[in-house]
């Protein structure tokens, strides 16, 4: 019975899978120096970004791919790839925005217009390779955030871009940040000033356009002493046959007393229901609570893409640091996932939580991979780890690798995980209660997921509550 | 019958096959001053099959213990479980690595694992990599596992009432261990596990 409710529950298409018609200007295919003095010149950049990015490039050119991970990646052309991609008018911003751009986001539900924008939501929108617009960038200024394109804090912040670029992710951490320490265009930074608390939601809303592209975002979040700041992020696709690289490197820097709550709603293309297309998404995302009371929270909610390979990461160094990550993964169809967390505890009394919930249907992978380590100075220190999964069909697999190091004697970690499906039981205890059959399931998956959900942003719950239910469709029972 | 290996030093490797309707019962007991690398493949093959694999460990010195279990469960209506729980102090180092896979189509299994473990000093160290690997819907699968220190609060409550603070440690060591020897069915066999146990805790409690 289950089977034929799971099957109904279907067919609804993915939403943001158009295209956008707008003339755009690309550099040619593949990838070597000149390519990136290309991408480089194009983006007006200092010599010493030049040389950060080449620097990188001769790294990457050492490293093989990963192939640790519970997933079965095909290989990448490298060369086959568009490095940068840009819509024409680029130039004429920030004055005007292409018209095309603005319809797009506006379908996107991401309003660019500061009158018309969600209340307290301020938004940097990237379209392919370059960031279209930052809006409230005033209103911020007053307070003395910066909050702007990554493209844009080069030229007009050097200063701090050098100062904390590429100290939380080193440039040769692993392949993919090598490759997008070489390549990024575009992505968002912040800087929250001492003791300023961010008076709205920041946002940096990703999407990818064009074909035979490849998105290498870059976002850098620095906290000074005693701020905080909440920050969204979301990402959506067009349907193509093809597979896209997105290869994302987020380093956030939390000094003393500050916090950060960082939360993301991922909903690339995830290929179609044979598993053709959509987007690999190889992300490497790491902040340090580098002061002591610093404290940042991950929560992630992965519905998207064909491959996720993701890690969002926290370094407890400061004293009393703390740390928290919340996750939701969906996996349907074709998908594989293969995500999780890192928290290192180095400083004392440091505390982190860790929860995951999965939630693999049809023939999808879905693993969680996480390290909790408590190197010999974190006294007193403190995890907690819970990692669920749900199973919808039995054609899915659902793993959990998590690996746990202590070498201090006051250090106390504790991991558990469960695996099990939505029973006849429950189903029928709500078909019983006259709930439909399909509400039932969104119902059950919704309550195995509240306690992530509920962590999210009000902007972000409601969209994700949907997306959840959207995700499941045509799961094989 | 309970199989009760006394673990020597050096590699101990046992690949288990466990046919429909068996059941096997497995205790390894690895004392102090014992470095060993134990590697367990026990595989389910039959319906209704039973795995229960139990371990405790004791480390005071320099030892390093490994110990990997792999679960595989093959077929459906199979059940294991699997309760490793140590102490590691001195300079010790132990690596704890195990995983249940259930194969496609093993529906109906239930499979648990749980590793804890004591630290005693900061020299020591612990590793536990506990990992499912499932690709069957209708199962009931957990892992567990723990590395952390002796209770305080316990020992306040145990001094307060006359036990001496090196008593009350060996009574909560010895209660961690306990739920691992319980399941030697065999009397005589338990009884001397369990003060042999006793006495080694004493030593290590005596040399901290």
């Amino acid at each position: 019975m289950s089977k034929e409710i799971l099957d109904n529950i279907t067919d609804k298409e993915y939403e943001h899978g158009f295209v956008t018609d707008v003339e755009q200007e690309f550099i040619p295919k593949g990838l070597n120096e000149d390519i990136i003095r290309l991408i480089s010149a194009k983006k007006d950049e200092p010599e010493w970004m030049l040389e950060f990015r080449l620097e990188a490039f001769r790294r990457w050119q050492k490293m093989p791919m990963p192939k640790w991970a519970h997933l079965d990646i095909p290989e990448i052309d490298f060369q086959d790839i568009i490095y940068y991609a840009a819509p024409k008018k680029a130039e004429d911003r920030p004055k005007e925005i292409d018209p095309e751009l603005e319809k797009t986001f506006d379908k996107l539900g991401i309003p660019l217009h500061e009158r018309a924008a969600l209340a307290g939501v301020a938004v940097d929108a990237v379209f392919d390779s370059v960031s279209v617009t930052t809006t409230f960038r005033s209103a911020l200024a007053e307070k003395g955030i910066i909050f702007c394109s990554f493209s844009e804090a080069v030229k007009e912040h050097p200063n701090l871009i050098r100062k904390y670029l590429a100290s939380v992710v080193p440039v040769g951490d692993n392949f993919y940040s090598a490759l997008n320490s070489a390549v990024f265009s575009d992505g968002s930074f912040v800087y929250i000033p001492k003791g300023v608390r961010c008076p709205m939601e920041l946002s940096s809303y990703f999407r990818i356009n064009a074909a035979g592209t490849g998105q290498f975002e870059r976002t850098l979040i620095v906290a000074d002493e005693g701020s905080y700041v909440s920050y969204m992020e979301g990402c959506t696709a067009p349907m193509r046959d093809e597979n896209q690289l997105h290869a994302a490197v987020v380093e956030i820097i939390v000094e003393k007393d500050a916090e950060v709550k960082y939360s993301t709603v991922q909903n690339w293309y995830p290929g179609d229901a044979e598993g053709k297309g959509g987007i690999f998404n190889f992300v490497t995302k790491r902040g340090i609570c580098k002061g002591s009371g610093s404290h940042l929270s991950w929560t992630q909610v992965e519905t998207g893409s064909a491959i996720t390979w993701k890690y969002p990461s926290t370094i407890l160094k400061g004293d009393n640091s703390s740390s928290e990550f919340y996750s939701v993964a969906v996996t349907n169809n074709f998908q594989q996932a293969d995500t999780g967390t890192k928290m290192i505890h180095i400083g004392r009394n440091t505390k982190s939580r860790i929860v995951s919930k999965g939630i693999s249907a049809g023939r999808s992978q879905n693993s969680y991979r996480g390290l909790v380590k408590m190197l010999p100075g974190a006294e007193n220190a403190r995890n907690f780890s819970q990692c669920d999964s749900l199973l919808i069909g039995d054609k899915c697999g659902a793993h959990t690798f998590p690996y746990i190091e202590n070498a201090n004697k006051t250090a106390v970690v504790e991991h558990e995980a469960t695996t099990s499906k939505i029973s006849e039981d429950q189903l029928f205890y709500c078909n019983q209660r006259g709930i439909g059959p399909e509400e039932a399931v969104g119902l059950i998956v919704n309550g195995y997921a509240r306690e992530v959900l509920s962590k999210l942003p009000m902007e972000f719950a409601v969209e994700a509550q949907k997306l959840l239910q959207v995700s499941l469709e045509g799961s094989v029972g | 019958m309970t199989d009760v290996i006394i673990v020597p030093d050096g590699q101990l490797v046992r690949n288990l096959e466990v046919n429909a309707g068996q059941k096997t019962d497995m205790v390894l007991l690895i004392m102090p001053g014992v470095s060993c690398d134990v590697r367990l493949d026990v595989r389910l093959t039959g319906e209704g099959a039973e795995a229960n694999i139990y371990g405790a460990y004791i480390c005071g010195g320099n030892e390093k213990v490994n110990i990997a279990v792999d679960m595989h469960h093959d077929v459906p209506y199979c059940n294991s479980r699997q309760l490793f729980k140590g102490i590691a102090g001195g300079a010790s180092k132990v690596d704890f690595y195990g995983k249940i896979i259930v194969a496609k189509d093993a529906q109906r299994t239930e499979a648990y694992q749980e590793n804890h473990n004591i630290l005693l000093s900061d020299e020591a160290k612990v590793d536990t990599k506990p990992q499912l690997e499932i690709y069957a819907d209708d199962v009931k699968c957990s892992h567990g596992a723990t590395i952390g220190r002796l209770n305080e609060e316990e020992q306040f409550y145990m001094r307060s009432r006359g036990i001496s603070l090196e008593d009350a440690k060996v009574l909560q060591m010895i209660s961690f261990i306990a739920p691992v020897l319980e399941n030697i069915q065999d009397e005589t066999q338990r009884d001397a596990a369990s003060s042999e146990f006793e006495s080694q805790i004493r030593n290590i409690i005596r040399n901290i």
